[in-house]
């Protein structure tokens, strides 16, 4: 991908941009492949995304991801 | 009788005025009952179960106090401040007690909502109701941090909703005590805690309904700006509809219920985004494969016009190659009926000339070889009874040799064919 979008909505803004686009038949072929190639990497992170809280709910107390985090900040501290 | 007096009474009257308006100011609690308002003052009783005094307040002293909406109205229970006072009359005027009051403030609960109603104001005066409201909230948060009771119904419904929006990422539990309302500091110090971590997209804050007084901690000036100057986006899920609290006010989203709260957390609904996805991967397939083919017949009709226009050249040069040669023919016929008209005119002249005795003895000559020849020819023979004997491809079988040889011969008489098959003689 050329650039990662900032946000999952941001992709999905732009990816609704492109479908409205080709949908109107207006873009020439040149135009019309670059956005799809385009759209399907916006796809590909959106997808990213929806995976990345698809794969089951984590539950962490707050003194618990404090403390990893304290471990992951100083990893030669026994 | 052995009083004092008899006194004039207007001038007793004065008196009392005078006495009443010198006692001390007091501040009573009671229940109002049989509010009404003149054109200056409003009129109500003040009244508990052992008795009841009548109570005065000039209107413009009343609307200074900025009571809330209904606030002041019969059964409810206010804290007024004031002090006797007695109108002595006049000529026409009927004298009449009342406890003037200065100030009134609505007691229990609706002290408590008197008091929220003046922090409210000052803090939407300070512009802290905008600045949650002003931040951007992620669609789709990998990690949402939530303050809650640990033991708490609002923790299972919380997760029943974010199970129904489809979403799995982590939640972060600040587990704090909500209901005591000294609870604040707590509840501000896990919203802090919460916000410190860099994962944490959005935080919701999350607790049951009750009543004012059980959901006062959310009212509480200091976690009411701890909220306001947060940048994490946080969600308040207190109370129930009808429950009003500042977090409420201050926070980016309020919320009824903890499952509008998850919601409110994810606003994407990950199950129907994911078909929508789908559909979007469907439409960009479609658009690249639809584009080629969309153009692909163009494509083919442009890439056969070079042919049409070489066939509609090669047809224009073909009629020019034709009429070319019908030209040429033409001129051909008439050079050759020219020359066939000129060659007719000499030959008739040279058979003129030859038309002598010497051609007549030409002819005759001719005319004698003519029929020795046709007297050799095989068909006079065969008419003579003679047959002619044939190998398979007509050749003349001319010696007994060559029949054994060719096995089967034809025979040719004069009135026709037959096959024959030779044999050897024994």
């Amino acid at each position: 991908m050329s650039d990662k979008p900032a946000s999952y909505e941001i992709a999905v803004e732009r990816l609704e941009q492109i479908i409205d686009r080709l949908d109107s038949g207006q873009a020439g072929l040149r135009e019309t492949l670059e956005l799809c190639r385009e759209g399907r990497e916006l796809v590909t992170y959106c997808a990213a995304e929806l995976d990345a809280v698809g794969e089951g709910l984590k539950e962490l107390k707050l003194d618990e991801l404090a403390q990893k985090l304290d471990a992951s900040a100083s990893p030669g501290a026994s | 009788m052995d009083l004092p007096g008899p006194y004039a009474v207007g001038r007793y009257a004065r008196k009392l005025e005078e006495e009443m308006r010198r006692r001390a100011r007091v501040s009573l609690i009671g229940e109002v009952t049989g509010l009404s308002r003149s054109k200056t003052q409003a009129y109500f009783e003040l009244r508990d179960s052992e008795g009841a005094v009548p109570c005065a307040i000039w209107l413009n002293e009343l609307e200074k106090l900025e009571l809330p909406a209904g606030g002041l109205r019969d059964g409810t229970e206010v804290v007024i401040a004031g002090g006797p006072d007695y109108y002595r009359g006049s000529a026409q005027s009927s004298p009449a007690f009342y406890f003037r009051a200065t100030h009134i403030r609505l007691a229990g609960e609706g002290d408590l909502l008197a008091r929220l109603e003046a922090l409210r104001k000052q803090l939407e005066a300070e512009g802290l109701f905008e600045l949650q409201q002003q931040l951007a909230r992620p669609v789709l948060p990998r990690t949402i941090g939530v303050v809650t009771a640990e033991a708490g119904a609002a923790r299972r419904d919380l997760l029943a909703g974010l199970e129904r929006r489809g979403w799995h990422g982590t939640v972060v539990w600040a587990f704090a005590p909500v209901q005591d309302r000294h609870a604040a500091p707590a509840i501000a110090g896990a919203i802090q805690g919460l916000a410190a971590q860099p994962q944490v997209e959005t935080i919701v804050v999350a607790r049951g309904g009750g009543s004012l007084a059980d959901l006062w901690a959310f009212c509480d000036e200091t976690l009411c700006r701890t909220v306001a100057m947060l940048r994490v986006p946080v969600i308040s899920a207190v109370g129930h509809e009808r429950d009003s609290t500042l977090i409420d006010d201050v926070a980016a989203v309020d919320c009824s219920t903890p499952t509008h709260a998850a919601e409110a957390a994810v606003p994407l609904d990950c199950l129907a985004a994911r078909e929508a996805l789908k559909r979007c991967a469907g439409s960009l397939r479609r658009g690249a494969g639809g584009a080629v083919a969309a153009r692909t017949p163009h494509l083919v009709a442009l890439a056969r016009g070079p042919g049409r226009a070489l066939r509609r050249e090669r047809q224009a040069l073909n009629q020019k190659t034709r009429e070319i040669r019908a030209a040429s023919e033409r001129g051909v016929t008439e050079r050759l009926g020219f020359q066939r008209r000129l060659a007719s005119v000499v030959l008739e002249r040279a058979r003129r000339r030859a038309a002598g005795p010497e051609m007549q003895h030409r002819r005759e000559a001719l005319h004698r070889a003519e029929v020795a020849l046709r007297a050799h020819e095989p068909e006079r023979t065969l008419e003579r009874g003679y047959a002619l004997v044939e190998a398979g491809e007509g050749e003349p079988v001319t010696s007994a040799a060559a029949a054994v040889a060719a096995e089967r011969v034809r025979l040719r008489f004069a009135d026709g064919s037959v096959g024959a098959k030779v044999e050897e003689d024994a």
